[in-house]
């Protein structure tokens, strides 16, 4: 009896460990994709050149399918009375602040998602519905979600929102960079429309470098601060401003990739899948040598 | 020493009495919300938005389900591998908590999910990354296991009893030599999900803490912490116990049972040291951060923070070192209360006290809906509860007869 | 022959080596300017400048005069859903003058001729450098930072027409308007009570229409970074408020730029000078330089007198240091309108005016004890 427990138990140790190893070369791949592009891309804001004319809201919705109406609507500005969050209508929003330098300059900020370098959505999403493109994009796929909405909890920038009011198939919606469009040869819809250009697409390290330049030559005007450079690993959207970004609603947020602790935890529990295993083995003994005194106990 | 272990259905009592009337209106009064929840939306029914994405079907349904579920683990430890023949009376009790806190969790989520008809999708779609992803495999790994736990005390209630009436009569054959096939061959393997039990329990004890630290500074610091998942294996291997101890007193005192006070306080005299390395780890870790700091802003977080601690550690840590509250039946389902609600707290602590994101526009409180839905859970939890000590064998009853020990209790006492 | 071919090579040559370097070019390298501003290369030459590539770490100053510019220009590059916009260039360059002038527009221009936006401005949105904004953000930026301000609108109405089909827009007549079109009158205001911080005298009054009038300052003189806002705030109560002026106002500048300017001119170190405890009168010739003007200095202009540029330094009172012609036996008293009569017309100036201080009132009881002046004349008014 007991002989034939022994070697049932090692069997199944066996089967175990095979397809323990299985499992640690797909977590592998999933490291993998986070190889990106050098040539990536992104976005600058200059939020002292834009002027919250709102187009890029109205763009971005007419792009998206969302409902827009009329772009002479978005010409109303009262709506800056209260401060927005991009949500799921609409995936990218205009908020006015103060300027303290010139209360007639006031200052207009777009928000919508960052597109992380090192995405938590990305690293955080259970059924990997989103992804991030070696271009810079992050997208999210519909047909994998189940609607967990950990993605909102994880972002540190707040982004992601639900569908709450669908009863079935509620989507989560952010903004994707306008990835299909891209895919096609096309700006982003807000890059498109902005008619100050306060957008600037381009290439990430370019982008970089212009920033650095914008802020050398004009230190009164901007604060020496790239918004998106460092922060959370750093993101493809970049921002510029003449003031502390925190007085204009930003996240105060440290230069470790958001996922960072997340995974080094994950990763050191299932570092190839030895931890659990050892666990298993070594309950396995003690229950083993355990059994054997009762059991001559019992006899 | 001589103990017993003859666990039967418990039929001395009546079913529907009138706390049974209320629990079932309780879960009538979910099913209508829950209605409304599926017919129209999460938004229909909860208060739950974009700045927060969870509300207290996570916190409560799963958060503490898990935790509160931790004594099957604990229990299984305790009485399979460490093999102290003397707990085995609660081994049953244990695991049917546990089977029916992670049904608790499962159907908490599964409510929970914007697209519950895809709740089966991380089986294909993995990404291991996420300790969510760990959190949902191991859970339903887990439940497997339990329901496979549970098999034996099935078909020890229906080997040889299969009795079905009219045209299924002629199955009752084939049913009753596949409940054998069961019992022989879970007999034989049932050492393979014991253990895999209690190692997936650590896996996704811990990682349910791990799921709030990448929320980073959303969350408070008195709570964030990279320790968070041995916080919550800790908290979650503390509370097992108590958590029996609570539930064995109540389901005695309801079934009109007398309780198994030597077994029970003997669990408590553990529970003094368990309790101690969890709050030595929660105040290192709190000292070594410099998060005190936090305690002398008085808010909702910091006051929060000192009745988790104080009411639902220390003080219950100080009376389960104390042998006049073992020995006594109400002082330990006092300790044992306050043990599990210092845990309860903790997970809403962590999953809604100390959830903090910015750009709120309102702060979240649980709508109606959302309370009435986690309480008819509950309510159903313990209705299932009562149905199955009442028709299965797993509460060890006081027996003059003595049987013989068997090999697994979870095989039970059946020869 | 071959003197001819020399000739003609010696011309070519030369002609090869002056024609590039045109007269602007040696002319700019004479510039107080640093080279590596504009040109990354050591010898920059026309044929190629090196130019650094914009926009560049520093500006140079282009200055050219209003009536040197384009009175107005078309921006029709993007036209494809608006109308062309009929720029008013020469008004917007005429309200430069005191407002930055034209480098707050052409920025980064060489010091050659004003350049078109599009010169360096792409007109396409999606490129390869994107250094510099594309055309049309370049125009929108340089439009919309001033004009938002007073209007706080963006639509894009208020400078674009709408396309209509089949209706054109006349853009000659519109033109046609826009030249015809200047700055209204600018109410100037007479005085400014200014209200400072500074303890010991927190008045200062500015009498404005003293500083143009009577001291002949141009409003380039001492508006220099002005801001067309400080008018066209529409949003800004004080600017319909004509009552502005005669209450006191609290400073708007930070208080160096606000003595920066006045003492460009006020260069004493007497802060009493302006500082007072209540608001003082208009400017009096008598009682701040102890010279009282008669009637016929007191409609002279400053300069009159005062001709050293912008200060005014003290003059010698005796009356020949203007004019130097006035000499005893050559003065005609009739010049004061008073003819003197026989009897007065052969005596000393001094035996009237003490001390030949002319400037006040004659005496007349050194000869007389019964007549005063001005109650009895010695002669006739004229």
């Amino acid at each position: 009896m007991a002989a034939q427990n022994r070697r049932d138990f090692l069997k199944t140790m066996g089967i175990i460990g095979v397809t323990a190893a299985g499992f640690s070369t797909s977590t592998t791949k999933a490291q993998e994709k986070f190889k990106l592009s050098e040539d990536r891309i992104g976005v600058l804001v200059d939020t002292t050149v834009c002027i919250g004319c709102r187009n890029c809201e109205w763009a971005c919705k007419k792009v998206h399918d969302l409902p827009a109406g009329s772009l002479e609507e978005y010409n109303d500005r009262s709506v800056f009375e209260n401060k927005r969050r991009p949500d799921e209508h609409a995936l990218t929003v205009v908020n006015e602040f103060e300027n303290p330098d010139n209360v007639l300059l006031p200052v207009d900020v777009k928000v919508q998602c960052m597109h992380c370098e090192e995405p938590a959505c990305v690293s955080a999403c259970i059924v990997n519905a989103y992804t991030k493109h070696p271009e810079g994009p992050v997208t999210w796929d519909s047909d994998k979600c189940i609607g967990c909405r950990y993605c909102m909890v994880a972002c540190p920038w707040q982004i992601p929102a639900f569908e709450y009011d669908k009863a079935i198939q509620p989507n989560i919606m952010k903004c994707d960079f306008c990835y299909d469009r891209q895919q096609e040869g096309k700006l982003p819809a807000c890059v498109e429309i902005c008619p100050e250009e306060a957008l600037i697409f381009g290439k990430r390290r370019d982008l970089i470098e212009i920033a650095r330049q914008k802020i050398k030559r004009e230190p009164d005007r901007y604060v020496d601060h790239i918004l998106g450079e460092n922060e959370v690993g750093g993101t493809s959207w970049l921002y510029l401003a003449g003031q502390n970004f925190s007085k204009l609603d930003f996240p105060k947020l440290g230069t470790d990739p958001a996922p960072g602790v997340t995974e080094k935890i994950q990763h050191g529990i299932f570092a190839y899948f030895i931890p659990p295993i050892s666990l298993y083995a070594l309950l396995g003994g003690i229950m083993w040598i355990n059994r054997g005194k009762s059991k001559s106990k019992e006899v | 020493m001589e103990y017993y272990m003859n666990p039967a259905p418990v039929k001395k009592v009546k079913f529907l009495t009138r706390g049974v009337m209320i629990l079932i209106l309780l879960v009538i009064n979910a099913f209508v919300f829950l209605a409304i929840r599926f017919f129209g939306g999460l938004g229909a029914m909860t208060n739950l938005d974009n700045q927060h994405p969870w509300g207290i079907w996570i916190a409560i349904d799963v958060a503490c389900g898990v935790a509160l579920a931790a004594g099957g683990f604990t229990s299984a430890a305790l009485g399979h591998i460490i093999h102290k023949e003397e707990y085995k009376v609660i081994l049953r009790p244990a695991l049917l908590t546990a089977m029916l806190g992670y049904t608790f969790v499962a159907l908490g989520v599964f409510v929970d999910l914007g697209r519950y008809y895809f709740i089966w999708h991380p089986l294909i779609y993995w990404n291991g990354s996420s300790p969510l992803f760990e959190v949902g495999i191991c859970v339903m790994t887990y439940v497997t296991v339990l329901y496979i736990e549970f098999i034996p005390i099935v078909t020890e209630r229906f080997i040889g009893k299969v009795n079905l009436k009219g045209i299924f009569a002629s199955l009752n054959k084939m049913i009753d030599s596949l409940l054998r096939f069961l019992d022989r061959g879970l007999a034989k393997t049932m050492f393979i999900f014991i253990i895999a039990g209690i190692v997936l329990s650590t896996l996704h004890q811990s990682s349910l803490g791990t799921l709030m630290v990448i929320a980073g500074p959303k969350m408070h610091p008195l709570w964030q912490t990279p320790i968070l998942p041995l916080l919550f294996l800790l908290s979650a291997i503390a509370v097992g116990f108590p958590m029996i101890i609570f539930e064995s007193l109540i389901a005695a005192r309801s079934l009109g049972l007398k309780p198994e006070m030597k077994v029970l306080s003997g669990l408590g005299r553990m529970m003094g040291p368990m309790l101690g390395i969890y709050f030595a780890f929660k105040l290192g870790d709190m000292l070594i951060r410099g998060t005190f700091v936090y305690l002398t802003e008085v808010n909702t977080q910091s006051i929060m923070f000192v009745i988790e601690v104080v009411v639902g550690v220390i003080i219950p840590m100080r009376m389960f070192f104390s042998e006049k509250v073992l020995n006594s039946r109400l002082w330990l389902f006092v300790a044992s209360a306050l043990t599990v609600l210092g845990v309860f707290l903790n997970r809403i602590n962590n999953f809604l006290v100390a959830y903090s994101p910015p750009y709120a526009f309102k702060s979240y409180f649980p709508s109606v809906g959302e309370i009435s839905v986690t309480v008819g859970f509950i309510a159903l939890l313990v209705l299932l509860y009562r149905v199955i000590v009442m028709n299965f064998p797993v509460i060890s009853l006081p027996d003059k007869k003595k049987l013989p020990m068997v090999k697994y209790a979870i095989k039970g006492g059946e020869q | 022959m071959k003197i001819t071919l020399k000739i003609l090579f010696v011309i070519l040559l030369s002609a090869a080596s002056v024609f590039p370097q045109q007269k602007k070019n040696t002319k700019h390298s004479m510039l107080n300017i640093d080279c590596k501003t504009c040109h990354a290369c050591q010898y920059p030459t026309t044929d190629d400048p090196c130019l650094k590539s914009c926009p560049r770490l520093k500006m140079v100053t282009v200055y050219r005069s209003p009536d040197e510019a384009p009175a107005i220009t078309v921006l029709n590059e993007l036209e494809n859903k608006y109308e062309p916009v009929v720029f008013p260039h020469r008004l917007h360059a005429q309200m430069s003058e005191i407002s930055g002038g034209c480098i707050t527009c052409h920025h980064y221009n060489t010091l050659g001729p004003v350049l078109p936006c599009k010169r360096c401005h792409s007109t396409e949105r999606k490129r390869e450098d994107v250094s510099k904004p594309d055309l049309m953000g370049a125009y929108h930026q340089q439009c919309l930072t001033c004009h938002r301000q007073w209007s706080h609108k963006t639509e894009c109405v208020s400078c674009h027409k709408p396309k209509v089909k089949g209706k054109k827009l006349n853009i000659e007549q519109k033109i046609l308007s826009y030249k015809q079109k200047k700055h209204p009158q600018i109410k100037e205001p007479t005085r400014i009570i200014f209200e400072t911080e500074y303890k010991k005298g927190k008045i200062v009054t500015f009498y404005h229409n003293e500083h143009t009038k009577l001291f002949g300052l141009k409003c380039v003189n001492c508006h220099k970074e002005e801001n067309c806002l400080r008018c066209h705030d529409v949003k800004n109560a004080s600017n319909q408020n004509p009552a502005y002026y005669d209450t006191p106002v609290k400073i708007h500048l930070p208080k160096d730029q606000h003595h920066k300017i006045c003492m460009k001119c006020h260069r004493e170190n007497n802060c009493s000078f302006c500082h007072k405890n209540k608001v003082s009168e208009t400017f009096d010739h008598g009682l701040r330089t102890g010279w009282k003007l008669n009637r016929f200095h007191k409609d002279l202009s400053c300069k009159q007198c005062h001709k050293h540029g912008n200060r005014f330094v003290k003059r010698p009172t005796a009356c020949n240091s203007c004019h130097p012609d006035w000499k005893p036996g050559t003065f005609d008293h009739k010049i004061t309108g008073l003819i003197l009569d026989d009897n007065h017309s052969d005596i000393d100036c001094e035996d009237c005016h003490i001390d030949r201080d002319f400037s006040k009132k004659p005496t007349c009881n050194n000869c007389h004890d019964d007549k005063s002046f001005p109650k009895d004349k010695p002669g006739k008014e004229d």
